[in-house]
């Protein structure tokens, strides 16, 4: 297979190559573009805090980083001192991590089962339809009176926007499973209906499983957030805590960060994807 | 050469598969309407037909895939209720597990309990070896041509020794030339491995190339017009003039609704 494509492939790396780098620049010239925008944007508006400048947000980035701060490690208990930035961001990744895998792996148990079991589906689909459309920062009041608004609390909002997107990945892959493959698999000696969906359903799955927990990985950072902004320590507190200071080019800071957070992990996981999925 | 005699006496002795009676409908349409044919030990049996005359509901209905509305299956004297591996199928669109490679998909079979295979990664070689897909054990379906996707489709029915193969138009999509390969394989496994196939075809060429004996159908309902014994010695050339005459008398048993389809494209005459 690899002998097949390594022929042609050095001719058309050559001009991708060039493609690419095109791409690159322009890429580089959007940017350029926004932050001189920005920096004028900034000089022209008065008060100076509306609209702080990249500059004074890069030396405010800068900052989260020269300071440091002091946290409380849920369960652990331990207090370790930390960059104010790093500190603020592994306060908010202990609510959104487990958050993000107890929803998933909640919800793509449940979409597995009930794209499987007919029955099942029958019995959950009207509880799904109503349960589906609330958006998860709904739940705050709920996280508030049961969890408190701290770290268990924004888990659980957390916890809500995972389940459902990872829900709906894993119940369309089954659904989705063709009768062919699991003919194939019936005259191959497959009886039993949990080895069935353990070897045709859930592989044959798998891409769109995949797919929903990428998409959830994106849409808890959003949610996380949100948490936040009631209260819970972590990033999105933080942003709301230096704009109440109107020190707005912190808050810009955290912004970053934030977005930096997601791209680590949005890539990180395309990887893990990329190989998972090698077979497509 | 042929295998299958034309006996009674000798048939009924070594009958693999006994179809009777099997009807099927949906909902509007009768699939199958009161079908009977038994299939020797050993041989090789085609079924062509028309488009919609109900030969793929009859080869699922063997494998246990599908259940008749009545009429019955037998398989060594045992009705067939579910798929089993005595009966491998192979399918026309491949049916291979995209995500397995080409030694994962030959496994699948392998891996079951009720398969007991000894040195099942050696069984896999063999096979390979068999269907000549040396040299890419290790990739993905996707990577594969058509015909080498249903070498592997072959190999995977295979794997589990089954007494009997089930093939649904295997090369209805593959190009002409590999086709012939396939064909030529195809009978040199079955001289090797002694076993009983059922081949679903709409290419007369290709049952009167493969077959000892050709179940002729008719559509709408799907019905048994005929049972053609055909005694010319493999290989078969396409041009030879006895070969050309059963094509031609299946042809005719094929009927009047066809008579349009002329020369020797069979497409979905």
């Amino acid at each position: 297979m690899s002998h097949q494509t390594s022929t042609s492939s050095d001719t058309v790396v050559a001009g991708s190559f060039d493609r690419d780098l095109r791409r690159y620049l322009r890429g580089l010239g959007g940017l350029l573009v926004f932050l001189l925008v920005w920096w004028v944007g900034a000089m022209a508006t008065q008060p100076s805090y509306l609209v702080p400048g990249p500059l004074e947000s890069v030396r405010a980035f800068v900052d989260l980083f020269a300071t440091s701060t002091a946290i409380v490690v849920p369960v652990l208990g331990s207090s370790p001192v930390l960059p104010t930035g790093l500190a603020h961001l592994a306060q908010t990744l202990f609510h959104y991590v487990p958050g993000l895998l107890l929803g998933a792996g909640c919800g793509i148990s449940l979409g597995l089962a009930m794209g499987w079991k007919g029955a099942l589906d029958d019995w959950l689909r009207p509880l799904v339809r109503v349960l589906r459309p609330i958006p998860p920062l709904a739940w705050v009041v709920f996280a508030i009176v049961w969890f408190g608004i701290h770290h268990t609390g924004a888990a659980f909002i957390v916890f809500v926007g995972a389940f459902w997107i990872n829900f709906y990945g894993a119940y369309g892959g089954v659904e989705g499973v063709s009768n062919e493959l699991t003919d194939a698999a019936s005259t191959l000696g497959v009886e039993r209906d949990l080895s069935m969906l353990k070897l045709v359903a859930i592989p044959s799955a798998a891409p769109q499983v995949l797919t929903g927990f990428r998409t959830s990985i994106g849409r808890c950072w959003m949610i996380v957030v949100g948490a936040e902004l009631f209260g819970a320590p972590g990033v999105g507190y933080e942003i709301i805590n230096a704009a109440n200071n109107l020190a707005m080019a912190t808050s810009v800071a955290y912004m970053f960060l934030i977005s930096l957070a997601f791209l680590c992990t949005d890539v990180g996981f395309r990887l893990v994807e990329q190989r998972v999925l090698a077979w497509r | 050469m042929a295998l299958s005699s034309d006996s009674p006496t000798d048939q009924e002795s070594s009958e693999k598969i006994s179809v009777r009676n099997v009807s099927r409908s949906y909902e509007s349409t009768r699939a199958l309407a009161d079908v009977s044919f038994s299939v020797a030990e050993g041989e090789f049996c085609c079924v062509v037909g028309p488009s919609g005359c109900g030969k793929t509901t009859l080869l699922r209905t063997i494998a246990g895939l599908e259940a008749p509305n009545s009429g019955s299956v037998l398989v060594d004297g045992h009705p067939v209720t579910d798929p089993g591996i005595d009966r491998g199928m192979v399918f026309q669109e491949y049916a291979l597990f995209p995500w397995r490679t080409v030694r994962g998909n030959i496994r699948f079979g392998l891996d079951r309990p009720a398969c007991e295979c000894s040195d099942c990664e050696a069984r896999v070689r063999e096979l390979i070896d068999l269907v000549g897909l040396d040299g890419f054990e290790d990739a993905y379906p996707k990577e594969l041509s058509g015909g080498m996707k249903q070498r592997v489709g072959i190999a995977r029915a295979l794997a589990v020794d089954p007494e009997t193969l089930l093939m649904d138009e295997p090369f209805a999509s593959v190009d002409a030339r590999t086709r012939d390969r396939l064909h030529a394989e195809l009978l040199d496994i079955w001289t090797r491995t002694e076993q009983t196939i059922v081949f679903v075809t709409h290419d007369i060429d290709e049952a009167v190339t493969l077959a000892d004996r050709v179940v002729v159908m008719d559509a709408d309902p799907g019905t048994v017009q005929s049972i053609v014994t055909v005694d010319i010695d493999r290989p078969r050339q396409r041009t030879a003039q006895e070969f050309v005459e059963y094509v031609t008398r299946i042809r005719d048993e094929l009927g009047s609704p066809h008579d349009a389809c002329d020369g020797f494209s069979q497409g979905s005459c």
